[in-house]
């Protein structure tokens, strides 16, 4: 039932919030319509509610989506996306749309989650981290699997392979292979070097590699 | 090229190659060997893979309800903005911004479930009369609402939903004792469970059950009046959701 409700209440808020903004329009005469991003920004500089609700549900399964993969746990994800959210209205005033209002946005949300990495003292970028003592995948030496993880990846395996990663691996490969940031975009957010930030990834994917390859037997064993 | 070699010059040239255009070498090795074949697809396959990922998880709705606590608690939200008259009828906000105690109040969950039961109900079974006898339907464009001396008195009610606003309500019109009363003996109990358990809520959850009731309040006595109105009818439900959310979020709280 919560989530059916979820979803409705989601999808009436945001219905009603597009309708109530454009009612405030004179040139929106079918509220259905809705507005577009660059309208809601400018209401809500003004300070409009529904507009600030209209950005919120644009945005707000990136944002989430990408707190969720960097803490791995839903409800610190929950808090980072709220806080991400409140920055971003607290200085939509200065936003002037020298760069796309989603990019803003997301090094924002970027920038929230490692501030709270660091607060908790989780490393955002490692240079030396190995297979925790309970890792159950096995490691194998570069170059001699004769393994291959054909066709697809069925996505909540890569998810919960992604949640075994160390917190550094998991920063650069969120950024990266998820988010869609470049090396250098990512050195200088995380502060390391861009061959670094190169070798986290690589890393990262050898290690999602081996999980995958691990799960995809166990898999196979029980089933 | 040997394999230790691949090693070496894989990371840069997984992202860095143009076009996934490697060296001739490097290409050569790869082709005559299954394992570093392999490594590379599979390199290449989770980093596509991982791309869908992007924007796949729905947070909570409490989540936009805490972000607009906050903001009206800030002030980013303006008055005027609060009070737009043609606005359709502003939710409560259902959530304060304390953290929740953790304590077990289950029997919220099928009070919520009842409730939505009893709205989906309520507004399913209300006979729809023959169209002759319905008023016009109102419109969705919006307007101010009609100055009549009920809407003006200083002791008007609560502005009615924005489909109510387009037709005034008759001298005789009368809200009558609502299907959801003023304060049920489920919200007496819900109150009764916050204020023991989380007093410091007890205030903030007080408002927005008096807020949510006089909405299905007030949207009752129109559907009662203009059966036929399917907005109306959608209102009400929503009105009945909207309660159960209420239900639903201090559940999630307090348990």
């Amino acid at each position: 039932m919560r989530d059916s409700l979820g979803k409705f209440v989601q999808r009436k808020e945001f219905e009603a919030a597009s309708e109530r903004l454009a009612a405030g329009k004179g040139d929106l005469t079918d509220p259905k319509q809705g507005i577009t991003e660059a309208e809601a920004i400018e209401q809500a500089k003004q300070g409009r509610e529904a507009a600030f609700e209209v950005l919120y549900h644009l945005h707000k399964r990136r944002v989430y989506s990408l707190c969720l993969r960097m803490v791995s746990n839903p409800a610190q994800a929950e808090d980072l996306a709220q806080e991400a959210f409140l920055q971003l209205f607290r200085k939509i005033a200065t936003f002037r749309g020298e760069s796309a209002f989603s990019t803003w946005l997301h090094r924002m949300t970027v920038n929230v989650v490692l501030m709270q990495l660091r607060k908790k003292g989780l490393p955002v970028v490692s240079l030396e981290e190995t297979l925790a003592a309970n890792d159950e995948a096995p490691k194998k030496e570069f170059g001699t699997k004769d393994v291959k993880l054909t066709g697809s990846i069925d996505r909540l395996q890569l998810q919960r392979a992604i949640d075994r990663l160390p917190p550094g691996y998991r920063t650069v490969f969120v950024l990266h292979d998820i988010e869609g940031f470049e090396h250098n975009e990512i050195a200088q957010i995380v502060g390391c070097s861009i061959g670094n930030s190169k070798s986290q990834l690589h890393k990262a994917r050898l290690k999602l590699r081996d999980y995958l390859t691990f799960m995809r037997a166990e898999k196979a064993k029980t089933g | 090229m040997k394999c230790s070699d691949v090693e070496r010059v894989l990371p840069e040239l997984l992202d860095g190659a143009p076009d996934g255009a490697f060296p001739a070498d490097f290409e050569t090795h790869v082709k005559s060997c299954p394992a570093c074949s392999n490594l590379v697809s599979d390199l290449k396959l989770i980093s596509s893979e991982a791309r869908q990922l992007a924007a796949t998880e729905e947070p909570a709705p409490r989540v936009w309800l805490r972000i607009a606590a906050e903001l009206r608690a800030e002030g980013l939200i303006s008055d005027a903005a609060i009070r737009e008259p043609e606005s359709a009828p502003t939710r409560p906000i259902l959530v304060p911004t304390s953290r929740r105690p953790r304590w077990s109040a289950r029997w919220l969950a099928p009070v919520a479930a009842a409730v939505v039961a009893a709205g989906s109900y309520v507004v399913s079974h209300k006979p729809a009369p023959q169209v002759a006898k319905q008023q016009a339907p109102a419109t969705r464009v919006a307007s101010p609402i009609p100055e009549t001396p009920a809407a003006t008195s200083a002791s008007a009610p609560t502005p009615a939903p924005r489909q109510m606003a387009q037709k005034p309500a008759k001298p005789t019109d009368t809200i009558r004792p609502a299907v959801e009363p003023e304060s049920s003996e489920e919200d007496q109990q819900f109150l009764t469970a916050v204020s023991t358990r989380a007093p410091s809520m007890r205030t903030t959850y007080e408002n927005q059950l008096k807020a949510v009731n006089a909405d299905i309040r007030e949207t009752q006595a129109y559907v009662d009046r203009n059966p036929g109105d399917t907005d109306a009818r959608q209102h009400l439900m929503d009105a009945y959701e909207q309660k159960a959310l209420l239900y639903q979020i201090a559940l999630d709280r307090i348990q």
